[in-house]
C-alpha cells in the first residue's frame, strides 16, 4: 500500500541550474557517459543530494545517438541522503531526472517532515508540483501536538 | 656680324643664346642643385639578426608525427623549434599546436604557446594558456599539460576550466588516458559540474 504526502520543501524549479560537486568526474569520450564519484553533491535550488556516486544517463537525440547536451537522468548510488529546507530523507539510491523533475528513491526509505518521519521501499517526489508517495511497507511515526510538528 | 633686316633670322640668333643656357640650368638642377645621395641606405637590409641565426641552431615550423602503443596518432608542430643543451633530444619550441586522433573516433586538438620536447623521456611538456579542443565536445583551458609520446597520456596539474556539451566543468586538475581499450578523460582534485536543464 502507499501512502501520498506533500513534500512542500521540495516543491521548486526545476528549470533552476543544477550543481554538481565531487571529488573526481570520469567521462568515456566515445561514449559520453559520465561518472561523477567522491562524495558527490548535487544542488538545485534548495534541494541538496548527497550521494558516493552518481551516474549520469543523456537524453537520446533524435538519431539514437546519446545528446551529450542535455541530461535524461542521474542515478546516486551507494547510501543517499536528501535536505531541503523543511525535509531530510534518506535511501540507498536515488534517481533523479532534472528534465521531467521526478525524484525516486529506493532502499529502506526514511522521510523526516518537521517531527513526523514516514519510512518505506520507495518514494517518488514530483518536485514541480512537492507531491510525494511513499510506496512498500510504510510506516509512519506522527509526532502528537507536544513537539509542535508542522 | 651682319646685323639681320627680317625677324625669322633674329629669332633664330636669339635662339642660339636663350636655349644652351636652358640646357644647362637644366643639367645644373641634374647635378648640382640635387640632393645628395646616401650611400648606406641605397639597398634595404632585412632586419634579421644573422649573428643570432648563425650562433644558435633552430628549426622553423618543425614537425613531429608519431604513434603511442595503443594506436593513437600524435603530431605536434611548432613555429620555431631549438635543441636544447641540456641533452639530447630535447628541444624547446614555441606556439606549438598538437593533434592526437584516438582509434575510438575523436580527435583533441592542443595549442600552447611555449613547450618542451623530450623525446629521451618520451614527454612532450606544454605551458602558458594551453587549450585543448576534443572533438567530443570538450574545450579545456589549462596552464600547463605534459603528454606522453609513447602511450595515451595527457596530464594537466593544475587548475582546468572545462565547457563539456552538459556544461561547465571546473576541477583541480585533468586527464585523458587509455583505460582497456576506451578513452577517458577523468577530472579530479575537486569537480564542480554546472548544468542548465534545457526542458
Amino acid at each position: 500500500q502507499g501512502t501520498n504526502l506533500t513534500v512542500s520543501g521540495l516543491q521548486q524549479d526545476t528549470g533552476a541550474p543544477v550543481e554538481v560537486t565531487a571529488d573526481s568526474l570520469q567521462v568515456d569520450q566515445a561514449a559520453g557517459s559520465a561518472v561523477f564519484t567522491g562524495n558527490v553533491l548535487i544542488v538545485q535550488g534548495t534541494m541538496r543530494l548527497a550521494a558516493a556516486e552518481v551516474r549520469v544517463a543523456y537524453a537520446k537525440a533524435a538519431d539514437g545517438t546519446p545528446d551529450t547536451g542535455t541530461i535524461d537522468s542521474m542515478t546516486a548510488t551507494g547510501g543517499v541522503t536528501l535536505a531541503t529546507a523543511t525535509e531530510a530523507a534518506e535511501a540507498a539510491e536515488a534517481v533523479y531526472s532534472p528534465q521531467s523533475g521526478d525524484l525516486v528513491m529506493t532502499g529502506d526509505v526514511l522521510l523526516t517532515q518537521g517531527g513526523n518521519s514516514v519510512s518505506g521501499q520507495t518514494l517518488t517526489i514530483d518536485l514541480d508540483t512537492g507531491a510525494g508517495r511513499m510506496d512498500g511497507r510504510v510506516k509512519t511515526v506522527l509526532q502528537t501536538g507536544t513537539a509542535g510538528g508542522n | 656680324m651682319a646685323t639681320h633686316d627680317n625677324i625669322h633670322s633674329r629669332l633664330v640668333a636669339w635662339l642660339k643664346v636663350i636655349l644652351p643656357l636652358a640646357a644647362l640650368a637644366l643639367l645644373s638642377t641634374l647635378f648640382l642643385v640635387s640632393r645628395g645621395i646616401a650611400p648606406e641606405d641605397a639597398l634595404p637590409y632585412s632586419e634579421v639578426d644573422v649573428e643570432e641565426l648563425a650562433r644558435e641552431p633552430r628549426l622553423t615550423a618543425p614537425r613531429y608525427a608519431g604513434v603511442t602503443l595503443d594506436g593513437a596518432a600524435l603530431s605536434v608542430t611548432a613555429e620555431v623549434a631549438r635543441p636544447d643543451v641540456g641533452g639530447a633530444g630535447q628541444a624547446s619550441a614555441t606556439a606549438l599546436t598538437a593533434r592526437l586522433e584516438t582509434p575510438d573516433g575523436v580527435t583533441t586538438d592542443i595549442a600552447a604557446s611555449d613547450g618542451q620536447l623530450d623525446t629521451a623521456a618520451g614527454l612532450l611538456t606544454l605551458t602558458g594558456d594551453v587549450r585543448i579542443a576534443a572533438s567530443s565536445g570538450y574545450a579545456i583551458t589549462t596552464g600547463a599539460l605534459t603528454a606522453a609520446l609513447d602511450q595515451t597520456l595527457l596530464t594537466s596539474p593544475g587548475a582546468v576550466v572545462a565547457t563539456a556539451p552538459m556544461g561547465r566543468i571546473d576541477a583541480g586538475a585533468m586527464q585523458l588516458t587509455s583505460q582497456d581499450g576506451d578513452y577517458v578523460l577523468v577530472f579530479n582534485g575537486g569537480v564542480k559540474l554546472v548544468y542548465e536543464p534545457r526542458n
